[in-house]
């Protein structure tokens, strides 16, 4: 499989007559986009603002995070499950805005775990976001509309914008063109350098809201998936999108995937890149084990790795389920490297450990995601809420948009970890 | 405008404090103004920052025998200095010393808030006793390292007193790097900034592991102790029995702010009260994000059995059920901290008296 980005470097965002891009400006015309999201019966009217670094605005409620691209060669290819026909992404042209995103929140959201991003201050700071420019958007609910029904409403919306904005690029030049090609089944050259796979969690059940799963996977969502094999580029190129919550994970974050470009960055050179094996948390020990020795088998005696990078989903439980793939394919002679998210910062990074395999012995910190911040406010607006929409976590304080200075989990910060590895944060004892 | 010199105020036992040797070692505490021994060194190492107003001196042996209450006895003659900074030692391999360095600056850092550092040994006792509790510096294992020693003291204290908010940590605290200012870290984590991903670090490390060469793993794995069960209760119907559990079963508002994940709490409740036999399940809360708590809000028993002890009691099987009831939360919590309640709730069941079985349930 063969998949192109071509990237246009977005250095201005503006309002206009019409949505297209001239010399690396997107004017966007505002009313287009508003008749396109209003053609989802669940949304009765949407909120859409343009925000821009330094403005001290702060967004909230915020769902999903979204780069904007859009297939170029294929008809109804784009998000393929979500808003395009179910055929297998990533393969073809992709076009991509850089230094742009979409910022989906839901102002009805009855969720805890509801992320934050400032354009200004600490925050702007912090977050990769907090130095691009945006368009946000914030959906109001069709009376009569379901919660679960809404949210997903509120996720399409965010992924038709993306495609809608990146469309509209059409014809303007293209900064940089990254070719993502794995053939998979020919890979079986004589090559001396290691094989290594990728494991990738999606999804952990722990919290799921009212009892139904997100759906994140070609439009479906993936509680009781059985891990499968994908090709990288299904992950890069609309495949899998970010849950109903971010928690350190969006859709940006998932087409920029850490791990997968680093894999593909080494492919050839000092690595074979053989494939990624998906699968989930579980919350019985039968399944879990299930998915470990299913994974394993994939990993080895399917794509026939020797190494295998895992990943996890924020949360406590998932280290659970993906030590014990870690420990399956050890026993298969694969090498493992695991990353964990220590939920503490009290003790030792070694007392934070939430398994113990002594096979699993390659372990990487991807960040304390529930360290605490205490943030001041900056903003004198507020988007996808009001200064009264409630701050949650950790639990039991309750704090608001508004408060002078909120104290939270970074994971409530859009853009600063990332489960995926992407970023440039590691734990350490101090 | 010259700034404001720090007032500094000194610890050393009685050998560093020039009072004497092992003989002298049951003195009580004195007070000499000034700088004293390895005080001068560490005058001469603060410049003009920092002058060391006085120093205390006790005997080792006076100290250890009991270091809580000495620290407190110690702290009402440094008290009326108001220092800025506070040092003890370094005490290099010397373990009375070493107790009484951290258990002083422990006392200090926590009524005046203001930097205690003080120096050891790796292996001296003092290290794991009170690294949570002062910046203890790394020194040698003996008083030949005294220079250097009392040159890593200085530096830390600067970079604690004058430095600048950290801008590799996410948190953006002013908090030193232990091996940058090399002292013992003191039980904290942190998110820090680095050079590369988390997604380029692994790779690069898988690599090396698969080559089968020595790879460095970003945490090292535990090492459990082998817990033996202890032996069966012989007659159960001599026996009292405590019910304990870690599933976070709280009274409504959770009046102990216990946490639903990393807990580090844990509180009691009389049974009689908590739990009668006439229950009202609107009382209760779950502090525990780990499992869905639905079935236990409706009926605590399912977690803390104490419908089913007061049956056996009835029957004639059980004796006596202990009337409170010991609450946890263990969801994604640190095993130090699990330890670190285990015994203080086993010190607790302890003083108690009487009490000669404990069941623990967990969810």
């Amino acid at each position: 499989m063969r998949l192109e980005i071509q990237s246009i470097d977005i250095h201005d965002l503006q309002p206009g007559s019409k949505t297209y891009v001239k010399d690396r400006v997107l004017y966007v015309n505002l009313k287009e986009l508003e008749e396109i999201l209003l053609k989802d019966s669940r949304i009765k009217s949407v909120d859409i603002n343009l925000v821009y670094p330094g403005e001290r605005v702060r967004i909230v409620n915020l769902l999903d995070v979204v780069q904007p691209r859009c297939k170029i060669d294929k008809v109804e290819a784009d998000f393929p499950g979500f808003i395009g026909r179910l055929q297998i992404a990533g393969s073809g042209r992709t076009r991509s805005l850089r230094g742009v995103g979409v910022l989906v929140s839901n102002p009805y959201t009855n969720r805890k775990y509801s992320a934050l991003l400032d354009m200004s201050g600490l925050v702007a700071e912090m977050s990769r976001y907090g130095k691009m420019k945006h368009i946000s958007i914030a959906p109001r609910i069709a009376a009569g509309t379901e919660e679960r029904d809404f949210e997903d409403a509120v996720k399409i919306a965010g992924l038709k914008t993306a495609v809608y904005l990146a469309r509209c690029a059409e014809g303007h030049p293209v900064d940089e063109v990254e070719v993502y090609e794995l053939d998979i089944p020919n890979l079986f050259v004589k090559s001396n350098l290691p094989r290594v796979a990728y494991f990738y969690q999606l999804y952990s059940p722990q919290h799921d809201h009212l009892g139904i799963s997100d759906p994140c996977f070609y439009g479906s969502d993936v509680r009781n998936l059985t891990p499968t094999i994908l090709h990288p580029n299904e992950v890069l190129d609309g495949g899998v999108v970010g849950a109903h919550t971010i928690r350190a994970l969006d859709t940006y974050t998932i087409q920029n995937h850490g791990v997968i470009k680093e894999l593909y960055r080494r492919h050839g050179k000092d690595l074979i890149f053989v494939g990624v094996v998906c699968g989930v948390a579980n919350m019985e020990p039968v399944p879990r084990k299930r998915q470990a020795v299913m994974a394993s088998k994939l990993v080895k005696n399917v794509l026939g790795a020797e190494g295998v990078i895992l990943t996890k989903i924020h949360g406590g439980l998932p280290h659970v389920d993906l030590a014990l793939v870690a420990e399956e394919c050890e026993k298969l002679g694969v090498k493992t490297a695991i990353f964990v998210q220590p939920l503490i910062s009290y003790g030792t990074l070694t007392e934070t450990l939430l398994f113990n395999a002594e096979a699993v012995n390659l372990i990487i910190t991807v960040g304390a995601t529930m360290e605490r911040i205490k943030i001041p406010l900056d903003a004198e607006r507020f988007l996808g809420g009001t200064a009264d929409t409630k701050i949650f976590c950790p639990d039991p304080i309750v704090q608001h948009a508004g408060d002078p200075l909120i104290d939270v989990e970074q994971f409530l910060i859009a853009g600063v970890h990332d489960h995926l590895g992407g970023a440039n944060i590691m734990v350490k004892e101090y | 405008m010259t700034e404001k010199k720090l007032k500094v105020v000194h610890y050393l036992n009685q050998f560093f404090g020039q009072v004497g040797g092992e003989e002298k070692a049951d003195i009580g505490f004195m007070v000499k103004s000034g700088p004293l021994g390895p005080g001068l060194a560490l005058q001469k190492a603060l410049g003009n920052k920092a002058d060391v107003m006085a120093t205390l001196i006790c005997g080792d042996n006076t100290f250890s025998k009991n270091p809580e209450v000495s620290a407190e006895e110690g702290f009402k003659l440094i008290e009326p200095y108001h220092p800025d900074l506070f040092f003890a030692g370094p005490a290099f391999a010397a373990g009375r010393y070493g107790v009484a360095c951290g258990a002083i600056c422990k006392t200090v850092g926590e009524k005046l808030g203001i930097p205690v550092i003080t120096g050891m040994y790796e292996e001296n006792p003092g290290v794991e006793m009170y690294r949570k509790h002062a910046f203890i510096c790394k020194t040698r294992n003996s008083a030949r390292g005294m220079t250097e020693s009392i040159a890593h003291m200085t530096q830390l204290a600067f970079k604690l007193i004058f430095g600048e908010k950290e801008v590799d940590l996410l948190s953006q605290e002013n908090l030193p790097k232990p091996e940058e200012f090399k002292y013992f870290s003191r039980h904290l984590l942190r998110n820090e900034y680095v050079d590369k991903t988390a997604a380029e670090r692994s790779v690069n490390k898988l690599l090396v592991k698969m080559r089968g060469e020595a790879f460095e793993s970003e945490v090292t794995l535990p090492k459990f102790e082998k817990i033996e069960p202890p032996l069966p209760i012989k007659n159960l119907l001599t026996s009292e029995i405590i019910l304990i559990s870690d599933g976070g079963l709280v009274p409504k508002g959770n009046p102990h702010g216990l946490s639903g994940r990393g807990n580090l709490r844990w509180a009691t409740y009389e049974i009689d009260t908590f739990i009668p036999e006439d229950f009202n399940s609107s009382n209760y809360e779950i502090a525990h994000t780990g499992y869905f708590p639905v079935q236990i809000l409706e009926d605590p028993n399912r977690l803390v059995p104490v419908d089913a002890v007061r049956d056996l009691i009835k029957e004639g099987k059980v004796g006596k059920l202990h009337p409170s009831f010991f609450s946890t939360s263990g969801n994604a919590t640190v095993s130090r901290r699990c330890a670190e309640m285990g015994e203080e709730m086993g010190e607790e069941i302890k003083k108690r008296g009487g009490i000669n079985a404990v069941i623990l349930t967990s969810t």
